[in-house]
């Protein structure tokens, strides 16, 4: 099989993520303006909303690739979700690391029951149950339903997961990024562009997860 | 069929009663160690015991609904089931309702020791408190019952079920914990509505999920 970056075009879109990577962090750091009353702390926040929404973007694509697997019977789309859930799940991990740093001192301690920090460590460990699973399941192909079930069940909880931990403590509704839009072009515009450079780089990652995912079948399918 | 199912269900539990006394027996050894770790005033304890409930609830239910599936991995009995030219879906439905008759036996006979021993005040509504309970159940069951069949035939089932199932079920004792809080105080309905909308919710997602799933993640 290929190795993933002999492939013209993937090379040529690392070399581009990369550089836009490196710009996304000189403009983060340089070019957006200082909130008053957090400084530096603030500029965290054009790397945890980002992080987010590529983590639950990736577990939409885990929902999705499981529905697409029981409708279609295609092994394709377990390898999706592997890799969709695995990336979702890296990204997660920088949403609950970012968070607290972030919040240690704009709220004087680093965990607060926040309704979205609250949701996203409930799914996290939702999806450390999902690698046991894969992990210490099993048969292989029943696994893999396990695991498509398990991916469409978690997105189908958060909305639920989110209203119950909103309602549970609604002394919390601290998040100061519930209006990005109403935010001044100068923080809303690497803002978006913060989003879109972890998007495209989301896309390239989930590529090659895929692609190292059917090099190890391929292996073990050989052996 | 789904009737059919169901009398299995309930004939094998009563024929044998495993699952319920394993729960019951079990639900009384939270209940003690609860009383012993907490040796407080009553006054105090009230406000945790709603919380404790659903925690032994929440544990009873993994003994309860383990049971339930492992015994049909006895001698392949499963496998037989699904093999049968039924709608699987219906076997999700069966063992969810049956699970959800375990539990309920299971808190009507732990209600009195669990505020005997904690030494608490019954719920000023009882009535209110018994209804709530059985829509709470029906929530807890049918997450319960879906991931049980997730992880059933899986290697270590018995470690994978309690890992998948709590996070999962969290919106349901959040929601139970609220309710049976606000009962408690006496609250009226209007400061409660949203939580028994959620356990509402959790029913007939779940219950449409895990019926149309069930089919697949039994497929051989």
């Amino acid at each position: 099989m290929q190795f993933f970056f002999h492939n013209k075009s993937n090379r040529v879109w690392l070399v581009l993520i990369i550089g836009l990577m490196l710009f996304n962090i000189w403009n983060i750091v340089v070019n957006t303006p200082m909130v008053p009353d957090q400084h530096w702390a603030q500029k965290i926040f054009y790397v945890h909303v980002p992080s987010a929404w590529v983590g639950f973007l990736s577990y939409f694509i885990v929902m999705v690739a499981g529905i697409m697997y029981f409708i279609k019977g295609d092994e394709h789309w377990d390898k999706v979700g592997l890799a969709a859930a695995e990336i979702g799940t890296l990204f997660i991990s920088l949403v609950l690391i970012t968070g607290p740093i972030w919040a240690t001192p704009i709220w004087g301690q680093p965990w607060i029951w926040e309704p979205r920090l609250t949701t996203t460590l409930i799914l996290f460990l939702i999806y450390i149950g999902y690698f046991m699973m894969r992990a210490f399941g099993g048969h292989a192909e029943r696994v893999k339903r396990y695991a498509a079930s398990l991916g469409i069940i978690a997105f189908v909880d958060v909305p639920i997961i989110f209203v119950s931990v909103k309602f549970w403590a609604p002394e919390i509704q601290s998040h100061p990024q519930v209006e990005m839009t109403s935010q001044p072009p100068g923080i809303l515009i690497p803002f978006l562009l913060s989003l879109g450079i972890f998007t495209v780089l989301y896309r390239l990652m989930l590529k090659y997860r895929i692609h190292v995912i059917q090099v190890n079948y391929k292996r073990v399918a050989d052996v | 069929m789904f009737l059919t199912l169901l009398k299995k269900e309930l004939f094998v539990e009563f024929r044998t009663r495993e699952i319920t006394i394993s729960m019951i027996v079990f639900g009384l050894a939270i209940i003690l160690t609860f009383a012993f770790s907490s040796n407080v005033s009553p006054v105090i304890i009230v406000n945790f015991a709603p919380g404790m409930f659903w925690i032994m609830v929440l544990f009873v239910t993994v003994i309860g609904v383990h049971r339930s599936f492992a015994y049909e991995k006895e001698f392949d009995a499963f496998s037989m089931l699904i093999s049968a030219p039924i709608d699987r879906g219906l076997i999700f439905l069966s063992k969810w309702i049956s699970g959800f008759i375990f539990l309920t036996i299971m808190e009507i006979l732990l209600f009195i020791p669990f505020y005997k021993f904690l030494m608490i005040d019954f719920p000023i509504q009882p009535w209110l408190a018994l209804g709530t309970t059985i829509l709470i159940n029906l929530a807890i069951m049918v997450v319960a019952s879906l991931v049980s069949g997730i992880a059933m035939r899986a290697r270590l089932s018995e470690v994978l079920l309690p890992i998948l199932l709590f996070p999962l079920v969290s919106p349901v004792i959040i929601s139970a914990t609220k309710i049976s809080g606000s009962i408690m105080r006496g609250e009226p309905y209007a400061l409660w509505d949203i939580w028994l909308l959620i356990i509402l919710t959790v029913i007939v997602v779940f219950g449409l999920v895990g019926y149309t799933l069930f089919d697949f993640i039994t497929e051989e």
